[in-house]
């Protein structure tokens, strides 16, 4: 079935990562360039192969410090090279790798990079906590009008009424979902590129702080500085590149209502998504050898494991109690890597993608999965949902 | 209804007034809710985005929300996000049985802010927001059914 898809024209053949951290003191063009340059290699490619270019957020607006680094120009500039194909992604940010994919597919470009830079772990030390969505700018603009003059002053505040909604309707607790960040943590000791590597215990969790309940300090993934680059080529260039990573499907549909109150049920998120991804594969959720879910908060991944079938809806708490299910050594290892919230914000899917296809190599590691040849990718920004599957070569 | 007390809400970002949202943030100064109605098929649309969300029809009118809302969901948020920001406060979304389709963001006031619950009835009210301008301000008539 399906071979004819345009994602199986493409595939991700390289990942690269500056150094990562809650503070470095390097400019993000820097970080960027080091990202891009390791992707390249990493590829079997070099800097002159690159002819599509595309980063998030482009020259789409921040909403938050540090949020925003870095010019599209600018990098092609350094690097020297011509492009027939150029991308900056907010809206349509699914997937990091859904625009170049189709670049290639389409022959609008050979191997294309695409790359996230943040700052906002200097950000945040800066303000001297976490700042304020919309803080840089004087006027609530847009979507952000309803929220933000009524006190919803952070992405957190804006997720945490989905999360009250989930725990409502479905009688989970706050006990049994808490073993994604613990578990996440433990994998994350594993990582040596981690933001917080010590062990988090189920007390610990739930004594945190509350943020914007029911959302604790530790469902809120970490602001870091660092760059993720990911080479998307042509599949006809198979045969010239290192290790690359097939696309089995990707999908990224919004049903419902565009805006973070409007969204229809709250208790639903992704699911329009992952059935037009699954409608693309022959594949099925038990397939799935390890999962890179979106976690800038931890209710985001609950919805994909719902919505992507590892769980029915509204059984994730009793899907990782314990976190025997999303270990290493589980049934469906879950955020590999500690996931964003204790490997570091690196956002929009960047760092779930890295992570899938170092495991899907092999390459990752401490912290593999043994033989895991099919991986699971979602990003979620809200109503923006983006999911793939990965596999080996 | 006049309840005082609770958190001051003026510490904040005040919105950016639109061709769109200036007939709500109008007569949110006097206190009153406003959302769009179709001149053609009556279907509420809300926010204002000056088309019909059911039938694209272009022609559509403020109206006035009088009816009690019910909270969807909503959060308490405990952290100062700015300097001088009073917490905790309870943020509630909520929806009106007579005007399907709308939903309304505001603050919780009158009550621990503990004490939100969803499906809980409100009335509609505003108080003092950021920048001088009234915002959505709820309060809760009883505990949930």
């Amino acid at each position: 079935m399906g071979h004819d898809r345009l994602e199986r024209r493409a595939v991700i053949s390289g990942v690269g990562q500056s150094v990562i951290g809650r503070q470095i003191d390097r400019s993000g063009l820097q970080l960027t360039l080091d990202a891009i340059t390791a992707a390249v290699h990493d590829a079997g490619l070099t800097i002159d192969d690159i002819d599509g270019l595309a980063m998030f957020p482009g020259g789409g607006k921040a909403n938050l410090p540090g949020y925003a680094n870095g010019n599209l120009y600018e990098v092609q500039d350094a690097l020297g090279i011509t492009t027939t194909w150029r991308q900056g992604q907010v809206e349509g940010m699914s997937l990091p790798f859904y625009g170049p994919a189709q670049a290639v597919a389409t022959g609008e470009a050979r191997h294309a990079v695409v790359w996230r830079t943040v700052k906002e772990g200097s950000a945040a030390r800066k303000a001297g906590g976490r700042p304020a969505y919309g803080s840089i700018h004087p006027r609530a603009e847009g979507p952000l009008a309803w929220l933000l003059p009524v006190g919803a002053l952070s992405p957190v505040c804006q997720v945490a009424p989905y999360a009250t909604r989930y725990l409502h309707d479905f009688g989970v607790k706050r006990e049994q979902l808490a073993w994604i960040p613990i578990t996440q943590r433990a994998h994350a000791a594993l990582n040596p590129d981690a933001v917080y590597r010590q062990p988090l215990t189920l007390d610990e969790y739930m004594g945190s702080r509350m943020i914007s309940y029911p959302i604790c300090l530790y469902d809120c993934d970490v602001p870091a500085d660092g760059s993720t680059a990911i080479v998307v080529s042509t599949s006809e260039a198979a045969g010239d590149l290192r290790s690359p990573v097939r696309i089995e499907a990707m999908a990224g549909v919004i049903d419902g209502r565009p805006a973070w109150e409007l969204l229809e049920d709250f208790t639903r998120v992704g699911y329009a998504t992952a059935q037009a991804m699954w409608s693309r594969t022959d594949l099925r959720p038990t397939d799935v050898d390890v999962a890179q879910l979106y976690d800038g908060f931890m209710i985001e991944a609950v919805w994909w494991l719902e919505a992507m079938g590892f769980c029915q809806a509204g059984e994730a708490g009793q899907f990782v109690e314990g976190g025997a299910r999303i270990a290493l050594d589980g049934q469906l290892p879950l955020n590999t890597w500690g996931g964003q919230l204790s490997g570091g914000r690196l956002h929009a899917g960047f760092g779930h993608t890295a992570e899938a296809v170092r495991q899907l190599r092999g390459e990752a590691g401490d912290r593999q999965v043994e033989g895991a040849e099919v991986a699971a990718v979602a990003n979620v920004g809200g109503f923006e949902a983006g999911a793939a599957i990965l596999t080996g070569w | 209804m006049q309840v005082s007390g609770g958190t001051d809400a003026t510490v904040g970002i005040p919105p950016d007034v639109t061709e769109e949202t200036e007939a709500f943030w109008t007569a949110a100064s006097e206190g009153r809710l406003v959302v769009d109605q179709c001149d053609d098929c009556s279907a509420f649309s809300f926010p204002p985005r000056g088309m019909c969300r059911t039938c694209r029809s272009r022609s559509m009118r403020s109206v006035e929300v009088t009816g009690r809302g019910r909270i969807y969901s909503y959060t308490v948020n405990y952290q100062r996000w700015l300097p001088d920001l009073e917490v905790p406060y309870a943020i509630a979304i909520v929806e009106f049985p007579g005007c399907p389709g709308v939903r309304v963001v505001g603050r919780l006031r009158g009550c621990a802010p503990e004490e939100a619950a969803i499906d809980a009835e409100v009335e509609v009210g505003f108080e003092p927001g950021p920048g001088g301008y009234a915002i959505p301000s709820f309060v809760m008539l009883g505990p949930a059914p």
